[in-house]
């Protein structure tokens, strides 16, 4: 066995031991760790009391900068998503990317290469969560430090999740620990237009090597949480749009000036261009205003984009994609949850449909499982579904939501798609994500066991070839409080 | 003290439950069971929780009760056959930790100190997320008052007879319990209201005082009851204040006490202060930093229902770890998972399954932590939990393995009753019928600070 692989083995098997095989301790034992609780208490406290702003964030980076040298992953079942399962494959990684991944009769291993033996185990691509909230929040309660959305106006194409991304979150250790590699954040969904989303990469040096793409897609939102007056974030009672009726009338106002800014900008005159103090936007027209807001919009009314249309029941589908249509979006729909009596409809826009959260409760007079079989149902329809967690805590948990579709339907493939392939296609990275295959990204994990389920242990995460250190606060925390032996 | 304690405004909650429990009994054996015939269970893989799994195994209900489990069992000729093969059999799930069916009533959030908020007065039995929590496989349910208030309200244990009245959903012979709680949510709810408490000190002192309080009423009462005992015929009886009283209830062990509480540190101080006043603390609620004074704890007797990977979710959460009931357990602490939402007690199958994954649970460890471990904290562990000979008949049959993601409760028998069945069009349920209700409160307000702003804490 090759010594990399062993000491990923051995780590996990120590630990394991450590814990299955605590006796009760003796005084001594118990006051000598009680006394070194106590030092990293302090030691913790420090180093919190020296960044009182971001208490919390101090997860440690881990650069993805290409390294020279290969590596191949022998002996594990892959999972490839895009030609099947391959017993015994052979995985090589070079330069950041895969360079081959297929059975061990036909994968030549370079002589070279370090090898990874991962007999037993699964490999598969890194996970993909197609709507997150990661470093926008900490921790939930603490609203002084949350980016979560921003709530002075609804319509805000122009705020960029990528300003307030706080890479160094104590959240993307614990979320890749479980074998998720990258992600989209999203402003939270209590507005109709708050903001575009980033597609990140869960490691990397700093905030710019794990943004991939800043401005990846529109956030829109439909039905009863944009309400103003609601329960959203900074909710005044009886502001506008208080009803569906305001929401679509604000959004429709809103592509329709940016449509005529466009017009009005292709063409060298803009409406808002009436004085000669109108500030000259970079790239704009002699003369014409730069306005962040319909600039913003430009690339969505092209269809060059996706819209990310959160909406969650059946008949607020049908309201919102007359409006998409009007316009022509590149539309994504997205947290469906309570749609089950428009599933044909659905199916008949041939668009991609981020479900979930599958937990979503039933609503009154539905069957305890309605909402556990809407992926199945949706697939059945030649729907590609995809699962989001729409979290931050639960990230982590994206592949059991996949597992629990299966239960409740969904064929196992399809399953697995929804949070690798499928995600990539929707935004529009297929070429580097979502798959073994060669050319892509090696963002690539071994588990000792099928992704899907609640059991497997997930060993060891490569993101851009680049083994990630296995390592979070979660497991400082347990390593420091294990009784030692 | 009940036995001597006049009772002219309101039954006291001892007897009153007892009323209730004698009704249910009786209708239990009597009215239901000996209309229900036998059942075996047969060639499924029968998760025990007490004595390990059995493959090919059976389990035989009769009259309610379990009646043989084991790779044969002696039923009669007459039984009901449901042939299991390639399925799982476990006990029913036990959710030590909820607020379902309590509609908006889950915080009496007017003072810190309301013992004798009795949550029946709350309990709506036709509110949906039984029914969710029943199609999970869940059997038994302790719903709790919130945690708004440093003690809370006394706590109902529930069968999870769906569909049937709300006293026939009352759990028979159960202990009567009671809900305290210390950390951010009293903290919040009073101190947003510039009241005491406002900080953890005034959390534990608000405590202190009202027990020191309740010694000076039992006194009062003991002193009373000796001197009836004697036969003294002008003894007058003190002020029944029913505060007093049910916090002197603790005083004297009539109630197991469940606590919410997140810190080690707050779990030393609630000790200490059971110490101080002399009772015992049977399990803290939440729990997420037990692995760092798990040792110290077991020496206690204490167990903990606890979350098996939330965290982060606020303050006093950020050092959950999801390894947290696994190490507790491996230090001498009685380890069950709780749902504290609507959402997760349809799933703490799936739940205990991750305990597999984080720090290595065997199977059976995994099990009895929503099952036999769980009714432990409820003191119900020896009526239900496990499949043992004599224990209730409440049985669930899964597609698959439980602590896989890909189980899904088929069956579902109380009291050897079949109450829930996938494969019925519908809800799947037996006895329901009319209109569920809606969720109300929605179960768990640790589940997100925003809901905790509204609700007041759980």
């Amino acid at each position: 066995m090759n010594k990399n692989y062993s000491v990923i083995l051995s780590e996990a098997s120590k630990r394991a031991q450590r814990v299955e095989g605590a006796q009760p301790k003796n005084p001594e034992g118990a006051r000598a760790r009680h006394t070194a609780t106590l030092l990293f208490n302090l030691c913790t406290l420090a180093a919190i009391s020296m960044v009182a702003t971001a208490a919390h964030a101090q997860a440690i980076m881990v650069d993805t900068t290409i390294k020279p040298g290969i590596t191949a992953i022998v002996g594990g079942k892959l999972l490839t998503v895009t030609h099947g399962t391959i017993e015994n494959g052979v995985l090589l990684m070079e330069n950041g990317k895969i360079t081959a991944a297929g059975p061990a009769a036909s994968v030549k291993v370079p002589k070279n290469a370090t090898i990874i033996d991962a007999k037993g185990m699964t490999v598969y691509p890194g996970l993909i969560d197609a709507e997150t909230n990661l470093g926008l929040t900490e921790v939930a309660s603490d609203q002084v430090n949350n980016d979560l959305v921003e709530t002075s106006e609804e319509i805000f194409p122009n705020m960029h999740v990528y300003d307030a991304f706080h890479a160094e979150t104590e959240h993307i250790p614990i979320d890749r620990y479980n074998g998720i590699t990258n992600a989209v954040v999203a402003p939270r969904a209590s507005d109709t237009m708050p903001g575009q989303d980033s597609f990140i990469q869960l490691a990397g040096r700093d905030r710019d090597q794990m943004l991939l793409n800043r401005d990846v897609s529109l956030a829109m939102n439909f039905g009863n949480g944009p309400k103003r007056g609601g329960r959203g974030e900074g909710a005044g009672g009886g502001r506008y749009p208080s009803t569906r009726m305001g929401e679509i009338t604000q959004l429709r106002q809103a592509l329709i000036d940016a449509q005529e800014y466009m017009k009005a900008r292709a063409s060298g005159t803009s409406k808002s261009d009436d004085t000669a103090s109108g500030k000259e936007g970079k790239g704009g027209k002699p003369g014409s205003k730069f306005d962040l807001k319909n600039e913003a919009l430009i690339p969505y009314l092209k269809g060059e984009r996706p819209v990310i249309i959160g909406v969650e029941e059946g008949h607020d589908v049908e309201a919102i994609m007359e409006l998409a249509q009007e316009f022509h979006l590149k539309v994504v729909l997205s947290r469906l949850t309570h749609a089950q009596g428009v599933l044909d409809k659905i199916a008949s826009y041939h668009v991609p449909v981020i479900v979930g959260p599958i937990y979503e409760l039933p609503e009154a007079g539905e069957r305890y499982d309605a909402v556990y079989s809407l992926p199945a149902e949706l697939q059945k329809r030649g729907v590609k579904v995809t699962i989001a967690s729409y979290d931050n805590e639960f990230l982590r948990n994206l592949p059991y939501a996949a597992g629990y579709a299966v239960a409740y339907g969904l064929p196992y493939d399809e399953a697995l798609k929804s949070i690798t392939l499928y995600p990539a296609e929707i935004f529009g990275v297929a070429d580097k994500l979502g798959s073994l295959d060669a050319g892509k990204t090696a963002n690539v994990v071994i588990a000792n066991g099928d992704p899907l389920d609640v059991r497997t242990n997930v060993k060891q995460v490569y993101i851009d070839g680049i083994a990630i250190p296995m390592v979070t606060r979660q497991t400082r925390l347990r390593d420091e409080y294990t009784p030692k032996q | 003290m009940p036995a001597t304690t006049p009772h002219p405004v309101r039954v006291s909650p001892l007897l009153y439950c007892a009323f209730a429990f004698s009704a249910v009994s009786l209708f239990a054996t009597s009215a239901h069971a000996q209309t229900i015939p036998d059942l075996v269970i047969k060639n499924a893989t029968v998760m025990t929780a007490s004595h390990g799994t059995i493959e090919h195994g059976a389990v035989w209900l009769h009259n309610g009760k379990i009646a043989g489990v084991g790779a044969t069992v002696n039923a009669p000729p007459g039984a009901t056959i449901i042939d299991a093969a390639g399925k799982y059999v476990t006990p029913g799930i036990v959710d030590p930790h909820s607020h379902s069916a309590l509609g908006n009533d889950v915080n009496e959030a007017t003072s810190p100190v309301t013992p004798s908020m009795m949550m029946i007065d709350a309990f709506d039995n036709n509110d949906r997320a039984l029914y969710f929590a029943l199609a999970g496989g869940v059997t038994t349910e302790l719903l709790l008052h919130g945690s708004a208030n440093m003690i809370g309200g006394q706590n109902i244990s529930i069968k999870n007879r769906f569909g049937r009245s709300r006293d026939e959903m009352l759990f028979a012979g159960a202990p009567r319990t009671i809900k305290f709680a210390s950390g951010e949510n009293p903290k919040r709810v009073y101190g947003s209201k510039g009241q005491l408490p406002s900080t953890r000190m005034g959390n534990f002192e608000v405590m202190r005082q009202s027990f020191e309080d309740a010694k000076v009423y039992k006194a009062g009462w003991d002193s009373y009851n000796a001197k009836v005992a004697k036969g003294d015929k002008d003894a007058v009886a003190p002020h029944r204040d029913l505060k007093l009283e049910a916090l002197s209830d603790v005083l004297s062990g009539k109630l197991l006490v469940e606590i919410h509480c997140y810190r080690a540190d707050e779990f030393l101080t609630e000790e200490a202060i059971a110490k101080e006043y002399g009772y015992k603390i049977r399990a803290f609620h939440h729990a997420l930093e037990m692995y760092k004074v798990g040792g110290e704890i077991a020496k206690d007797g204490t167990g903990i229902a606890t979350f098996a990977d939330w965290w982060g979710f606020k303050d006093e959460a950020w050092d959950a770890i999801p390894w947290n009931a696994v190490m507790s357990m491996r230090e001498g602490v009685k380890v069950a998972l709780k749902s504290d939402s609507n959402d997760f007690v349809r799933r703490l199958n799936q739940e205990a399954g991750k305990m597999v994954h984080y720090g290595g649970a065997t199977e059976d460890e995994a099990i009895r932590m929503i099952t036999l471990n769980a009714a432990w904290i409820m003191g119900v562990d020896d009526k239900v939990g496990s499949l043992d000979i004599g224990k209730d008949g409440d049985v669930v049959i899964w597609n698959t393995d439980p602590l896989s993601s890909y189980a899904r409760a088929e069956k579902v028998f109380i009291d050897g009753d079949l109450y829930f069945d996938s494969s019925l069009p519908g809800y799947g349920t037996t006895h329901f019928t009319g209109v569920m209700h809606g969720g109300g409160f929605g179960g768990s307000d640790d589940e997100s600070a925003e809901d905790a702003q509204v609700g007041g804490g759980n």
